[in-house]
């Protein structure tokens, strides 16, 4: 049985643990322009840095904030849409393939869709809001508002993709479960406090960690839309990294940026984890 | 007898064709073989406009050296990248590149250039235009030949105005009236968005101001000296009086030539390419456009950061003297004028700011050399992504109000200063 197992072990061994290892290696070292390209160890200054850095920490609740409030949003909304997708009704076939449509699109593509969209004064958002005799909105212009541009971004893109996960959980749910329980003179709330959500809740943990990591590691969508401004407030830490490599070419300090980040995705990770255990037990004890 | 005869005869006309085509084939394939394969990574539209001079090339050297450019992506940040990740991988499928004037030290520093200085004279340096002289050095060899030259311009409406304005005051100035009599909704509009081009607006003012930003030599940082506050001021009153929208915070160059382009601002702040598009059919102002050097402080000479586009030769390349070769062609007096006549790209020769078929072509090319005249590099050292950015990021939250310039601009000097510091760490 195990030695079924080792194919798949050796391919992620490659793609996954071998490059955390040398990133974690090169963590520990000046490996820059300065040091012609060649790394040298430096004893934790990358780390040191790292906790001093307060960049790195502004970026990270950025981070956060981002991936918080629009993981929340798109599972929430999700929910909703794997609900209506799941009751029989004329042209689901068709709406539920539509729905899907934001997903297949490239996020580069759709990013800079948003950009226009939001485009003050040409944009067809500021027109509208012209139209309507309000003053100009300046949504990318202002560090309180373009975060939560890039959030609408991302909810938009993703929702489809959390909610074919949930949608395929729902189907799962056996349907005399609810026949049952409505001959007992169970309404529809009760069928979804007592059967929809206890037996979707696996899948609503897979998509939200899905969804978490995806959502930590946000690169392209702001890369295109705000670059990362205005006042670096839509920075992520994926993009700090990718700066720091890139353009910077400082790729000892781009290593530790990505190891601190991956540390703090695995804690946030584990947190979650422990939060869902919780919740299972207060489910089932009600 | 006569059929041996004809036998023989026709083994011999066979060995004659056998040879006639075999001995100029195999002559070919020598040849063919010993064709030198140059190629230069480009962004496209530089790749596209030396198309005519690419064939030229190949047809005068047929049998030697098979030039190619090749297109690479448009945005300059991202032909960067292309270019660094396969020189990172350490076999660039490239000879040559196309870089941008502030990349220069950064690829130099990091030993993916050869020197050009064996190919290029102090004559060849003498025949550019003084603008077009800068940048191209590192740690005193040449690094980057000038392929076009570009610098910061102001623009303004001659319908609107009899002169434009020389000092920061007169552009405030005549802007309101202009805004006040309802000419025109806004009056300047330059590139605020937090990236690059806000270092090269910001560059132009602090030198208006007669400040510095950085002294990559002594390491000093002037942002938070009055000068630079001044500056950070300057910039941001013009939002909060209403001279340049808000909106402006987050324009790059395509918006603020989309704003004066439909007539909606007195004057905008761009590079040279901006006039033939002002020129086009769907253009609300042309024919009243205007091209000057950015506005100073009274007395200050004025300033126009240095763009600018050059070819380096690539360590990785197998055929450093070829692709020389297709450098020296490329960026040649006649090839200059064809990319001028074609494309509009901005010669680096003087002489040719004063060749009369470019200048019937083009009334702004006085203009173009006065600017040049005037042109200021970026700081030149391999950590300027790293200072640029960080101005970038404070300068922009003094402009969407976050923060006060002294407070914005101390900020960016101390990081500054850090930066310099861990630099020094590694390189005592």
């Amino acid at each position: 049985m195990i030695a079924l197992l080792v194919p798949a072990a050796l391919l992620l061994g490659v793609v996954f643990v071998v490059p955390l290892f040398r990133y974690a290696w090169l963590s520990g070292h000046a490996d820059s322009v300065l040091t012609g390209l060649v790394a040298v160890p430096n004893h934790g200054a990358n780390w040191w840095r790292l906790l001093h850095d307060a960049r790195f920490w502004q970026d990270a609740q950025q981070t956060l904030r981002f991936a918080g409030v629009s993981v929340s949003l798109e599972l929430l909304l999700a929910l909703v849409i794997a609900l209506l997708l799941d009751q029989r009704w004329r042209g689901r076939g068709a709406i539920r393939a539509l729905s899907l449509i934001p997903w297949a699109l490239p996020t580069t593509v759709m990013a800079l869709g948003w950009r226009w969209i939001f485009n003050t004064p040409y944009g067809p958002l500021e027109q509208a809001a012209g139209l309507m005799g309000l003053p100009a909105l300046n949504i990318l212009s202002s560090p309180s508002t373009s975060w939560l541009a890039t959030v609408l971004g991302d909810v938009w893109k993703t929702t489809p993709f959390a909610a074919l996960i949930l949608l395929a959980g729902l189907q799962t749910i056996p349907s005399d479960l609810y026949e049952a329980l409505r001959l007992e003179g169970g309404g529809p709330g009760v069928c979804f406090r007592r059967i929809t959500l206890p037996l979707l809740q696996p899948y609503i943990a897979l998509a939200l960690l899905f969804r978490l990591a995806q959502a930590f590691g946000v690169f392209d969508l702001i890369q295109v839309m705000t670059g990362g401004g205005p006042a670096g407030s839509t920075e992520s830490l994926a993009l700090y990294a990718y700066l720091n490599a890139m353009r910077f070419l400082d790729f000892g300090y781009s290593a530790t940026v990505m190891m601190g980040s991956f540390l703090l995705l695995v804690s946030l990770c584990l947190l979650f984890w422990l939060s869902l255990q919780w919740l299972q037990r207060w489910l089932g004890r009600t | 007898m006569i059929i041996r005869r004809l036998k023989s005869i026709s083994v011999s006309l066979l060995a004659l064709l056998v040879s006639l085509v075999l001995i100029p084939g195999g002559l070919f394939w020598a040849r063919m073989a010993s064709v030198e394969h140059v190629s230069i990574l480009m962004p496209a539209p530089f790749a596209d406009a030396s198309q005519d001079l690419v064939k030229d090339f190949n047809q005068q050297h047929r049998g030697e050296i098979q030039l190619e450019a090749i297109r690479g992506p448009l945005e300059t940040e991202s032909i960067s990248d292309l270019a660094i990740s396969s020189l990172l991988l350490g076999d660039a499928p490239f000879d040559a590149l196309l870089m941008d004037v502030t990349w220069l030290p950064k690829y130099a520093a990091a030993g993916w250039l050869v020197p050009l200085d064996p190919w290029f004279t102090a004559d060849d340096v003498d025949a550019l235009a003084a603008g077009a002289r800068e940048g191209n050095t590192y740690d005193g060899h040449l690094y980057r030949w000038p392929f076009t030259a570009d610098m910061g311009l102001l623009y303004w409406r001659t319908d609107l105005m009899e002169e434009p304005p020389k000092s920061f005051d007169e552009l405030v100035t005549i802007s309101q009236s202009l805004q006040h009599r309802g000419l025109v909704p806004w009056g300047y509009v330059w590139q605020g968005r937090q990236y690059e081009g806000l270092s090269c607006v910001f560059l132009e003012v602090i030198d208006g101001f007669n400040g510095f930003w950085i002294q990559p030599d002594s390491g000093a940082i002037g942002l938070d000296q009055p000068p630079g506050v001044k500056a950070a001021s300057w910039l941001r009153s013009l939002i909060s009086s209403g001279v340049s929208p808000q909106a402006v915070t987050n324009f790059a160059e395509p918006e603020a030539l989309q704003s004066f382009k439909t007539g909606d601002a007195a004057f905008m702040r761009n590079w040279p390419y901006a006039w033939a598009e002002l020129q086009k059919a769907d253009s609300a102002v042309r024919g009243n456009v205007g091209v000057t050097t950015m506005v100073s402080d009274h007395g200050a000479s004025p300033t126009a950061t240095l763009g600018s586009w050059g070819l380096a030769l690539l360590k990785t390349s197998s055929h450093p003297e070829a692709t020389a070769e297709a450098i020296r062609f490329l960026t040649s007096e006649e090839s200059q004028k064809t990319l001028y006549l074609g494309y509009g790209y901005t010669p680096t020769v003087q002489a040719l700011f004063r060749d009369p078929e470019l200048l019937a072509v083009n009334p702004i090319l006085p203009n173009l050399l006065q600017a040049l005249d005037h042109t200021k590099a970026r700081p030149e050292t391999p950590l300027y992504a790293q200072f640029s950015d960080v101005l970038q990021r404070d300068l922009s939250g003094v402009l969407t109000a976050d923060r006060s310039p002294p407070d914005g601009m101390g900020q960016a000097t101390s990081t500054s200063n850090a930066i310099l510091r861990s630099a020094g760490e590694v390189m005592p």
